[in-house]
């Protein structure tokens, strides 16, 4: 058979880059601006799309290693399909089929990342205002039935004003389209309307039906790619503020306290999370907000190891045990690199939807027992099965074994009696301390898992220990706290010592717990000689030791060493220098002391300054001249004055400052050799090129750094040739430096130094523990809602008045009115206060406004918690599910303009009088003031005539009270209406009442204080109506006003062009008042005629109009009526459709919880 | 501490460091109460001029509240907004108007409006803040924060024991957080400056303590400097009085500086002389800055941002004040710092980096748009 080949394929005409360039007929590289105008054109299209690009510079406060996880927040109207998304992106995630979710869940999704997940319950305002406020990502559920719903816009507009979220929509449901024309019609309707909520471009994804319980895998499979690799921008208020979202609470409340004194106690109360935001400061008492129930001091913060570490972290913690195991001198093999995640890896943590049944706490294991609908276990009498006996019989033991030996001595001898233990004293305070934790630790001890950052109790209680003299100190003891001799002994890496030597801080914990310690203690070996000596840094801040004390202790190490024992032999050591030099210190101590606010330091006497400073030697290297005349003194610079220059290298950068530090040494090394210089010099003749080369290069280096210390800093600031292009770039590149910074320094620091500067920083999971919170917080506990805890800066603890720009939200149904309550959401905080919205006239006064003006901005101010200015709020007037109708509930959005304790708003006030007696230019007012008092307090004031008039308040009259005097600048009228304008001053009322929802039993019903409309309304009042503000039809009299009269003897001497002129009265008839017309003949019968014809046609056209009016009325009728059935039809139809399709709708307004378990 | 955990107020005791605990209090917010002020004392209880001062505080801020008690040994302070604007303060004849303007550079950066305050009083005195230590020696530190334009105008000039001087202290920067500022050197003087200055004597004095100064200085090897400034006629207040202020200058911006004023009696060349020792040894003992710059470069490092300043300081200049400071400091803002050696093989081996962490404050007085 012949074989068949493939025909050859010809190649085709490739269209190479040298062809392209050739199109135009010539070499368009050769004209390279051929159109100059075009180029132009998109160079400025090019530079404005990259200006668009561009954000306000902002530091990034999260740690690169260890961040803290995505927050992800499931939200949408109830029944969108919230539970199943999470659901099916759990499972995608982690292979866990979660049956019930309550509260967050924290998945691994990458090496580095972990994804918190919260499904934001619909039916709550104010759980949708803390999840805007802490989530990273939204992820907004759109029913493409439906598209979007009240709740959807409601959410987009509080994210919006507290820091737009990311925002990923997805729409659900889409499978119930019919025909696929709708179908795509309806994405695309979709899709635009959300481009113009979020922003154009925004990612819109389509889930299509439920399959199995879950969406589609391969659409999940999309959508967790992209959550994935999603990048934040930092936003301003989580970068300011430590926040924290609870993924558990635990009530620590000692039970037996709870028996004897009642539910009713305030509780004590653990919350468990990961942090975000910035680092939570390490001082106990610091105050956070809880969202929805208040203020509290935590008492207690503990890092804790971390329940859900990814997988890049664990690499980290192997990596460390593999060093330590090489330093021991075992081998191990490194492990492969993988690029996905292993099975192992996939972890969940959820404890509010407990996983798995186990919960593990710091000092308690807790065991999920089956499900509520099983038969109990445990129940003694009834195991089943060996374990569970074994846990009923301890549970059944009476006495716990330390009692049960109570009382039991030991008999050494037979005929001896029985010694029973004597409890050593000491110990007492210690135990019960331990009892009362004990009581509520459930197992201590049980677990002992590596911690990343050591857990430090920061009580003051633990300072003290810490201060606790250890035992070769045999000094008296004052309070309990006496500081410590540290002894700093690196020089081993023996850890035995090691542990024994650090601090009691250290062996309060487990020895494995501090392996961080130790590290950074090894690192600090090199650094810190040994030597034996007060630390400064803890000195400082021991307050029960006098700052003379200790600065006498500290410098001690120089001084007191030698007069350790001063009763015997100091005496003897007669060098009268020392002598005077301490007396001198002690002086010294003491004048400072009694007069801290001297604000000139302490400086020797006159003669001692004189004897020392007979040469400048010691600073001369800190003159710039001096020091260049002892280089020019120098022949070759020598390797003295490298040293000198050797630190004055881009100081910034840590890097190189340790390179310094090894150049500073190699220089010594240097130096060394370099003691012979003359040798060196007759040498030189010998050196190759390369080493001259090498030398100049050095000497050039150093010119350099000479001209960079003269120039100062002046040389590197102002640069216009740096290398940064953009004032952008510069502070992008000035933040980074100033992170490195950061990092390396903190690094540089021990944990517990570290923990005490910086604080818990974001990322460590913590439990953070409040004493006195309202009991109801755990009595009503619903995981569904979720528990937010933000950290509060200093001015957010202070209370006062808050200024800010304020409108109305465009989609609000009603204006606002001034003293009305409104639910402010500011900050961490949700607070109802009665605000007054006010304008300004023209910057001179604050005016009130008594509404919010329709469509523009107005100011309102309020009382509250402060907020530094710039930072965004909302408000809505009715928080409870119950009493809002369908309308939009976002009433007005606004921001923070300006703080004050106090605040000037005023408000108009027109009084009126009218006057009475008239003189020239003075009037006598009535009916302005009521008493003499009054008028007093206005003399002076300014008034004005309705007619414009304008004049001043003289003196009350003594006679009808509240008349009073005034004069005019012209003679007023005794019809005219005196008015005094005045600003009468407006308190803002100090109302604050925060929304404590969390607090009850319906989250979603939290009532405060009603408005006005809905007070009136519930009591029946009607509104009151000032008369006067009513508008009227204004009807104005005709005045007649007498002609001017002037007196003949003043005519007579007015000139000519200022005489009146006057026509007197006609005497004479006039002519045409004289004939008298009569008409006759043809004109009379013309007449006659035509008002006959007028007649008829006006007669026939009222007709006409009448006819036409009935006309109208029966067609208006028939419109009516096939417009009523055109009604009725539609309505039938609405209803058949929605009798089909819409039942999901109906049955979530009855119980949306049902419709969760669809 | 954990016993005045539910007292609302922060607690301090004793009269020292008296402005620098309400101007603490004041940037904090938190109300501070000052017990036993000179209890134990003859003269119990608050002095003219801490009243005065207190006055002062209360016309610049807006709803602070002072109680003091019946004997004057308590203070309760719970200090409001810093607003600022114009205000003239006399200053009592038992301090000089250096002791009320310290304090003002810390509070005048965050106010609401620009402060502009007229001090009348005494300019110069042994132991408070002269005028030109302020111009010279405190502004280049504000500076450094980014404080740029304050400005401290001598109107008058008024020697002790009557006065009669009159400063003008402008601040029309308003910014919302200090910078951070790294300093790990100390930084090399380019020039010696100062001032000598006299009212009501003979212009002679002026010279001969500039000669004195100079004697001294001639060695350093840089440049000096030093302004004769004789005041006549009725700006010159009500005494006569003679002093000089010597000022350390370098090119980053850092300063050392000292002064003293001459008594009646004393010699013009002794106390030149004295002052130019006295500025040698403070550019010894200091690192970055001199002792009495510390208090409030500190104090502005921790109220900065949210990162880490650095800031090098001689060991020196770890003593009594320096302790009462870092401990108020933590007692208000619950920040501590951390005192780091150097190592880096230099002569002054012995010298500190304090690193501190900016406690995230931002002036939240100040107006937007």
């Amino acid at each position: 058979m012949e074989q068949s080949n493939k025909a050859h394929r010809k190649t085709k005409e490739k269209n190479t880059a040298k062809k392209k360039l050739h199109t135009q007929g010539h070499n368009a590289k050769a004209f390279a601006v051929s159109a100059p105008g075009k180029m132009a054109r998109q160079m400025q299209r090019s530079s404005d799309v990259n200006e668009r690009k561009l954000h306000v510079p902002m530091v990034d406060r999260t740690p690169d290693d260890d961040p803290p996880p995505v927050i992800v927040a499931v939200v949408g109207p109830p029944g969108t399909g919230k539970t199943t998304l999470i659901k099916s992106l759990i499972r995608r995630m982690t292979k866990t089929t979660l049956n019930d979710i309550n509260g967050p869940i924290t998945v691994v999704s990458g090496k580095h990342r972990r994804l918190t997940f919260i499904e934001c319950p619909a039916d709550d305002l104010n759980s949708m205002v803390d999840v805007a406020k802490i989530a990273d990502l939204v992820l907004l559920l759109i029913d493409g039935n439906f598209g979007f719903e009240m709740e959807t816009m409601e959410f987009l507009n509080i994210a919006q004003t507290h820091g737009m979220p990311r925002v990923l929509g997805v729409t659900t449901h889409l499978d119930l389209f019919r025909s696929q024309s709708t179908l795509r019609t309806s994405k695309k309707r979709l899709k635009h309307r959300f481009w113009t909520e979020v922003y154009q471009g925004a990612k819109l994804f389509y889930l299509s039906g439920v399959i199995n319980g879950r969406y589609p895998d391969r659409e999940i499979l999309n959508l967790s790619r992209f959550i994935s690799v999603m990048k934040f921008r930092p936003l301003k208020w989580r970068n300011e503020h430590p926040y924290l979202l609870a993924d558990r609470i635990t009530d620590l409340t000692h039970p037996e306290k709870i028996e004897r004194e009642g539910k009713q106690i305030d509780r004590k109360v653990a919350l468990y999370g990961y942090l975000h935001g910035t680092a939570l400061p390490s001082i106990s008492g610091t105050k956070v907000h809880i969202a929805g129930v208040g203020d509290f001091p935590i008492s207690q913060v503990e890092k804790l190891p971390d329940p859900c570490p990814t997988p890049g972290y664990q690499q980290k913690l192997d990596d460390y045990e593999r060093e330590k195991m090489k330093e021991e001198g075992s081998t191990s093999v490194t492990p492969k690199r993988r690029k996905r995640l292993d099975d192992k890896d996939k972890l969940i943590y959820a404890p509010m939807s407990d996983v798995g049944g186990i919960l593990m706490d710091k000092d308690a294991v807790y065991i999920n027992v089956g499900k509520k609908n099983e038969d109990e276990s445990f129940v003694p009498g009834q195991e089943r099965g060996e374990g569970e006996k074994l846990v009923t019989s301890l549970q059944l033991a009476e006495k716990s074994i330390a009692e049960n030996f109570e009382g039991v001595g030991i008999q050494l001898f037979s005929n001896g009696t029985e010694l029973h233990s004597v409890e050593p004293e000491e110990d007492e305070f210690v135990e019960e301390e331990e009892q009362v934790e004990g009581s509520n630790k459930g197992r201590a001890n049980m677990r002992k898992p590596k911690v990343y950052g050591k857990s430090i109790q920061e009580d003051d209680d633990d300072i003290d220990l810490d201060a606790i003299p250890s035992d070769d100190e045999n000094e008296d003891v004052e309070d309990d706290s006496e500081p410590r001799m540290e002894e700093i002994d690196f020089g081993d890496n023996n850890k035995s010592t090691n542990t024994a030597e650090t601090d009691s801080e250290f062996e309060l914990s487990d020895n494995d717990d501090n392996w961080e310690t130790d590290v950074a203690n090894k690192l600090q070996a090199n650094k810190t000689k040994r030597r034996r000596k007060w630390d400064i840094g803890k000195l400082i801040y021991m307050n029960n030791i006098e700052p003379e004390d200790c600065i006498k202790r500290w410098k001690g190490e120089d001084e007191e060493d030698e007069s350790d024992d001063e009763g015997e032999s100091d005496i003897e050591k007669d060098e009268q220098e020392f002598f005077t030099k301490k007396t001198g210190v002690m002086d010294q101590n003491k004048e400072t002391f009694n007069d801290l606010e001297k604000f000139v330091p302490y400086f020797e006497k006159i003669e001692k300054l004189v004897e020392k400073w007979k040469s400048l030697d010691s600073i001369n290297d800190r003159f710039i001249g001096a020091s260049m005349k002892s280089k020019t003194e120098d022949a070759e610079g020598d390797s003295n004055e490298d040293e000198v220059f050797g630190d004055f290298e881009d100081l910034e950068d840590e890097n190189q400052e340790e390179e310094n530090q090894d150049e500073v040494e190699d220089d010594e090394g240097e130096q060394s050799d370099d003691s012979f210089t003359n040798f060196d010099k007759e040498e030189k003749k010998d050196l190759t090129m390369d080493e001259e080369r090498e030398l100049n290069a050095a000497k050039k280096e150093k010119y350099r750094k000479q001209f960079e210390i003269e120039e100062g800093e002046n040389f590197k600031e102002d640069d216009p040739d740096n290398e940064f292009d953009t004032w952008y770039e510069l502070q992008k590149a000035k933040m980074a430096k100033q992170l490195e910074i950061n990092k390396t320094e903190l690094d540089d620091m021990t944990p517990e130094q570290r923990q005490k500067i910086e604080g818990y920083k974001a990322g460590s999971y913590v439990r953070i523990v409040f004493d006195d919170v309202p009991m109801e917080f755990i009595e009503n506990f619903d995981a569904r809602f979720p528990i937010i805890m933000g950290g509060l800066l200093p001015t957010e603890l202070k209370f006062g008045i808050i200024k800010g720009r304020l409108r109305r939200h465009r989609w609000h149904k009603k204006i606002l009115k001034t003293n009305d309550p409104l639910v402010v959401s500011l900050g961490w905080r949700r607070f109802q206060t009665l605000p007054i919205y006010t304008t300004t006239d023209s910057r001179t006064r604050t005016r009130m406004l008594k509404y919010t003006p329709e469509h523009t901005f107005c100011n309102a101010s309020f009382y509250g918690p402060l907020c530094s200015p710039n930072t965004p709020f909302c408000g809505v007037q009715i928080v409870a599910n119950s009493d809002t109708g369908g309308g939009f509930r976002i009433a007005a959005t606004g921001v923070i303009e300006e703080l004050d304790v106090d605040t000037e708003i005023v408000k108009k006030l027109k009084l009126i009088g009218y006057p009475y007696k008239i003189f020239k230019n003075t009037a006598f007012i009535k009916d302005m003031f009521s008493s003499a008092m009054e008028v007093a307090r206005f003399e002076g004031a300014q008034i004005k005539t309705v007619s414009g008039i304008r004049g001043e308040i003289k003196r009350a009259l003594s006679k009808p009270d509240g008349h009073f005097r005034a004069t005019f600048e012209d003679k007023v009228l005794m019809s005219d209406t005196v008015i005094l304008r005045s600003w009468y001053p407006v308190r803002i009322k100090r109302f604050y009442n925060p929304v404590t929802s969390l607090l009850l039993e319906k989250k979603t019903e939290w009532k405060g204080v009603r408005l006005t409309g809905k007070i009136r309304a519930d009591l029946n009042i009607e509104t009151p109506t000032n008369p006067d503000s009513a508008y009227k039809k204004v009807e104005r009299v005709e005045r007649h006003f007498n002609g001017l009269k002037i007196p003949k003897a003043i005519q007579k001497d007015l000139p000519f062009k200022s005489q009146i002129h006057q026509m007197k009265p006609q005497k004479k008839k006039t002519y045409m008042a004289k004939r008298a017309v009569v008409m006759g003949g043809e004109e009379k019968k013309a007449r006659a005629f035509m008002q006959k014809v007028l007649t008829i046609s006006r007669a026939k056209d009222e007709k006409r109009k009448s006819k036409k009016a009935d006309q109208r009325k029966e067609r208006l009728k028939r419109l009516a009526k096939t417009e009523e059935a055109k009604l009725e039809k539609e309505k039938e139809k609405k209803k058949e459709y929605f009798a089909k399709n819409g039942k999901k709708r109906s049955s979530t307004t009855e119980d949306s919880r049902g419709s969760k378990r669809r | 501490m954990s016993s005045n955990k539910k007292s609302p107020y922060v607690t301090f005791q004793g009269s020292q460091n008296f402005r620098l605990r309400i101007v603490l209090s004041t940037l904090s917010g938190k109300p501070i109460k000052i017990e036993k002020i000179r209890s134990t004392d003859l003269n119990p209880g608050l002095k003219d001029f801490e009243i005065s001062f207190l006055r002062l505080m209360e016309s610049v801020t807006n709803g602070s509240q002072i109680e003091i008690s019946y004997t004057g040994t308590t203070v309760i302070y719970r200090p409001g907004i810093i607003v600022g604007g114009s205000h003239t303060h006399n200053c009592p004849p038992s301090k000089p108007v250096g002791y009320f303007v310290e304090p003002l550079l810390y509070l005048a950066p965050f106010s609401k409006k620009k402060f502009s305050i007229v001090l009348r009083g005494i300019t110069s005195s042994h132991h408070d803040a002269g005028v030109e230590a302020i111009k010279w020696g405190l502004l280049p530190i504000l500076e450094k924060f980014g404080v740029r334009e304050c400005a401290l105008h001598t109107l008058k000039r008024g020697s002790p024991p009557l006065g009669g001087g009159e400063v003008h202290l402008v601040v029309d920067t308003l910014i919302a957080q200090p910078i951070t500022i790294h300093e790990l050197e100390r930084p090399m003087i380019s020039a010696i400056k100062g001032v000598s200055y006299s009212t009501r004597v003979s212009p002679s004095l002026v010279n001969r303590m500039i000669d004195g100064a100079k004697k001294v200085l001639k060695n350093v090897g840089c440049q000096v400097n030093i302004t004769a400034d004789v005041w006549r006629g009725e700006n010159s207040g009500k005494s006569p009085g003679w002093g000089i202020t010597l000022i350390g200058e370098t090119k980053k911006g850092w300063c050392y500086f000292a002064e003293a004023i001459g008594d009646s009696g004393a010699i013009p060349e002794e106390v030149g002389e004295m002052v130019a020792y006295h500025l040698l040894e403070e550019i010894e003992s200091s690192g970055a800055i001199g002792r009495t710059q510390l208090p409030l470069a500190i104090t502005f490092m921790v109220i900065g941002k949210e990162d880490i300043g650095r800031l090098r300081i001689a060991k020196a200049e770890i003593d009594e004040r320096f302790v009462v400071l870092l401990r108020d400091i933590k007692k208000i803002f619950g920040t501590e710092v951390l005192l780091k050696e150097v190592n880096d093989g230099s002569d002054h081996s012995d010298d500190y980096i304090v690193t501190v962490k900016g406690n995230g404050f931002t002036n939240a007085n100040k107006k937007i748009a």
